[in-house]
C-alpha cells in the first residue's frame, strides 16, 4: 500500500522533475493507458480464468460513444470517457451474461466472434462511427497529449487499486474458487454468476474508459482501429507476457508492449504478428507466469543460498 | 418458390464444405481436450500451398488434396510433437494450449504474409466459372465437387473412426485415456496420430476452400469460429452430428439474407451460437458441452 502510493506520487511528479522528451513523455501516458487497460483484461483473463479474445468491442464502444457524447453534448471530456466506459461496460454485461456460463475454449471462441461480430457491424454503422472515414475530435474541447500523461495515471491508479481489491477481498476469494471448480465454488455458496457479471462490467468499464482516453489522444478514431482483433491480442498479450493471473504482471507487461510496439517494431512492422506469436509460445511452454514468474524464479535463486527454507515466504509473495 | 429452391440447394453445398472443415477440429478437441486455435492458419497456409502448386507446376486443386494432405498430417506430428506436448492436461493446460496454438496461428500467418504479401489471391481453374443448371436453377461446378469431396471425405473418416484398429483406439481415448493404458493402447501415440488427423484435415478444408473463395493470410478466422459453432451445434459424437450441425449453420446464413444485409452474413454463426447456447445449454441434441 506504502510503496504504490510512492510510485503514484513519483510517478506525477516526474515529469516536473526528469528531463525527458516530450515524445516520451506522451509514449508514457499512453503506456499508463495500456496498463489499466491490460489490468482491467487480466481480471477477466487471469483472476476468473476467461480468456476474451474479444475485449477490443468494448474498447471501441467506449471510444465512439466518448467521442459522439462530446461531440454531441459537448460535455467535458471526463464525463465523457465515463459515459462511453459505463456503456461499454453494460455492453460487455449483454454479450457476456449468456456467454460466461461457457468455460474454458467455449468462452473463448464465443469472444472472437462477439469482437467479429461488433467490429463488422462498427464498420458498417457509419451514421455512428464515421465508417471507414473515422471520426475527428474538436481540438478546443479536448486536453493535450501533455495533460494527459496525469489523466492515464489517474487511470491506472484506479485500475491498481481494483485489482488489489478483485483480489483480497471475498469477491477474490470466490474468482479463486470459480477458476478452479465452478461446481464446486456453487457447492460452497459462491454465486458464480453474479461474480463473473461483477467482473466483466468492471472490466468492460475500464477498457471502455481507456477507449475514451486513447480518442481524446489520437483526436481522431476509426472503427477498423478501434474494434481490430490485433487490438484484442494486444490486451492478451499484455497480460500473458506480464504475468497473467498475477495482480501487477499486466502492467510489466504493457512496458514490453509499448516498447515493442514504438521502438522495435517502428523499423520492421511486417513481422509484429510473428514476434508476438514467438513470444506468445516461449512463454507458455518456458515460463507461464511471464515477467512475474521469472522475477519470482530469479529472487529465489538470488535468496536460496541464504534462507533455504524460504517456502513459506515464496509462496506469499506469489499472490503479489 | 425457385429462389428458395436455389438458396436451399447453395446451403446444402456449403453444408457440404462446413463439415469437412470443422472435422479436424473436432476430432482434435473430442480426444485431446485441445481447442486448436491454429485451424484457421492451416486452412489459409493450405489455400497457399494449392495456389503455389496450381501456379508452378499446374497441379489442380483437386489432385492437389493428397499433397496437401500429407503436409499438413506433417505439420500436425511437427506441432503436436514440438509444442503441445509439453503442456500440462486438465483446466490449466486448456488455457495455456489456447494461447499457445495462438501464438502458431500469429506466426503462420506472419510467415504467409513475408512469403505472399497480403494481397488477395484467387484460383483461375478452368472449370472456375462454368457452371451447371439443375432444375433450372444454375449452380458452379467447383462447388458441386467440392460437395462431393467432402462427403467422400467424411465416409472415409468415419470408415476409419469405426473399422480400423487406429479408428477405435483415437474413440477410446477420447472415452478414458487411463482405461486405454491399462488395455495396452499408447495414448500418446494416439494423441500424436489424431493431432495430425486434424491437421490434415484442416489442410482438406483449406485446399477446399481455395477452390470456392479468395484468400488472404488473414483467412481462417472466420472458418475457426465457423467450426466452433457447428461442434456445439452438432456435438462431438458422430458424422451425422457435426453434418446437421453444418446444415444448420449453412442454411441460416444463406436464408438470412432475408433478414439481415449480406456484410451481417458472417456474424449469423455467431448468433446462432449464443442463441442456442442460451436456450439450449447442452448444444441442439443435448449432449453436455460444458466441461
Amino acid at each position: 500500500m506504502a510503496g504504490f502510493v510512492v510510485a503514484l506520487v513519483l510517478l506525477y511528479l516526474a515529469p516536473v522533475v526528469l528531463p525527458i522528451s516530450e515524445y516520451l513523455h506522451n509514449i508514457v501516458g499512453l503506456t499508463f493507458m495500456f496498463m489499466a487497460a491490460a489490468l482491467a483484461w487480466n481480471w477477466l483473463g487471469g483472476f476468473v480464468g476467461q480468456i476474451s479474445f474479444g475485449h477490443s468491442a468494448m474498447f471501441g464502444v467506449g471510444g465512439f460513444v466518448a467521442v459522439r457524447v462530446t461531440l454531441a453534448l459537448e460535455l467535458p471530456f471526463l464525463v465523457a470517457w465515463l459515459i462511453g466506459g459505463l456503456l461499454a461496460g453494460v455492453y460487455a454485461l449483454l454479450w457476456g451474461h449468456p456467454t460466461l456460463r461457457l468455460r474454458g475454449p467455449y468462452f473463448s471462441i464465443a469472444t472472437i466472434g462477439v469482437g467479429e461480430a461488433t467490429r463488422l457491424i462498427a464498420t458498417y454503422w457509419s451514421g455512428f462511427t464515421g465508417g471507414s472515414s473515422g471520426l475527428s475530435l474538436p481540438l478546443a474541447e479536448n486536453p493535450t497529449k501533455y495533460e494527459l500523461y496525469w489523466y492515464g495515471l489517474y487511470l491506472l491508479a484506479a485500475a491498481v487499486a481494483i485489482s488489489y481489491w478483485l483480489r483480497r477481498s471475498r469477491i477474490g476469494l470466490g474468482l479463486l474458487a470459480i477458476k478452479e471448480d465452478v461446481e464446486a465454488a456453487g457447492d460452497v455458496g459462491v454465486n458464480a454468476t453474479l461474480y463473473q457479471d461483477v467482473v466483466l462490467f468492471l472490466s468492460g468499464t475500464v477498457v471502455g474508459v481507456c477507449g475514451g482516453f486513447y480518442a481524446s489522444y489520437q483526436a481522431f478514431i476509426d472503427p477498423q482501429d478501434m474494434f481490430s482483433f490485433d487490438r484484442s491480442i494486444g490486451f492478451i498479450l499484455m497480460a500473458v507476457i506480464g504475468g497473467i493471473a498475477t495482480v501487477l504482471g499486466p502492467i510489466w507487461g504493457a512496458i514490453v508492449f509499448v516498447i515493442i510496439q514504438e521502438f522495435l517494431l517502428a523499423n520492421y512492422s511486417e513481422l509484429y504478428l510473428g514476434l508476438y506469436g514467438v513470444l506468445l509460445i516461449l512463454i507458455i511452454l518456458f515460463e507461464p507466469q511471464g515477467i512475474t514468474g521469472l522475477a519470482q524464479r530469479l529472487r529465489r535463486r538470488i535468496r536460496r543460498p541464504a534462507r533455504p527454507p524460504a517456502v513459506a515466504a515464496t509462496a506469499e509473495r506469489s499472490t503479489v | 418458390m425457385n429462389e428458395v429452391f436455389t438458396l436451399a440447394v447453395s446451403a446444402i453445398l456449403l453444408a457440404g464444405f462446413y463439415s469437412a472443415m470443422a472435422y479436424g477440429l473436432g476430432l482434435i478437441y473430442g480426444v485431446l481436450r485441445i481447442v486448436n486455435l491454429a485451424h484457421g492458419g492451416i486452412i489459409m497456409a493450405s489455400a497457399y500451398l494449392t495456389w503455389q502448386l496450381f501456379d508452378h507446376f499446374a497441379i489442380d486443386p483437386f489432385l492437389a488434396i493428397p499433397i496437401a494432405l500429407v503436409v499438413f498430417f506433417g505439420v500436425g506430428v511437427a506441432i503436436y510433437l514440438g509444442l503441445v506436448r509439453f503442456l500440462p492436461r486438465g483446466p490449466a493446460g486448456a488455457v495455456q494450449s489456447l494461447l499457445l496454438l495462438f501464438g502458431v496461428w500469429l506466426v503462420i500467418r506472419n510467415i504467409a504474409y513475408l512469403l505472399f504479401t497480403g494481397n488477395e489471391q484467387v484460383i483461375h481453374t478452368e472449370y472456375a466459372t462454368s457452371s451447371v443448371r439443375i432444375l433450372g436453377a444454375s449452380f458452379s461446378v467447383a462447388r458441386i465437387a467440392v460437395f462431393g469431396v467432402a462427403l467422400v471425405a467424411l465416409f472415409a473418416l468415419h470408415l476409419l473412426l469405426t473399422r480400423t484398429y487406429l479408428g477405435r483406439a483415437i474413440r477410446a481415448v477420447a472415452q478414458n485415456p487411463d482405461s486405454c493404458t491399462l488395455a495396452g493402447i499408447n495414448v500418446e501415440r494416439v494423441y500424436v496420430l489424431t493431432f495430425g488427423l486434424g491437421t490434415a484435415l484442416a489442410g482438406l478444408a483449406g485446399v477446399l476452400a481455395s477452390a470456392l473463395f479468395a484468400f488472404t493470410p488473414s483467412f481462417g478466422a472466420s472458418e475457426l469460429l465457423k467450426s466452433f459453432v457447428i461442434i456445439v451445434l452438432g456435438g462431438l459424437g458422430s458424422i451425422v452430428g457435426i453434418a446437421t450441425g453444418a446444415a444448420v449453420l449453412a442454411f441460416a446464413e444463406v436464408f438470412s439474407v432475408y433478414v439481415v444485409p449480406p456484410y451481417l452474413t458472417s456474424a449469423v454463426g455467431f448468433v446462432l451460437l449464443v442463441v442456442v447456447l442460451v436456450l439450449r445449454p447442452g448444444g441442439l441434441f443435448g449432449q453436455r458441452v460444458l466441461r
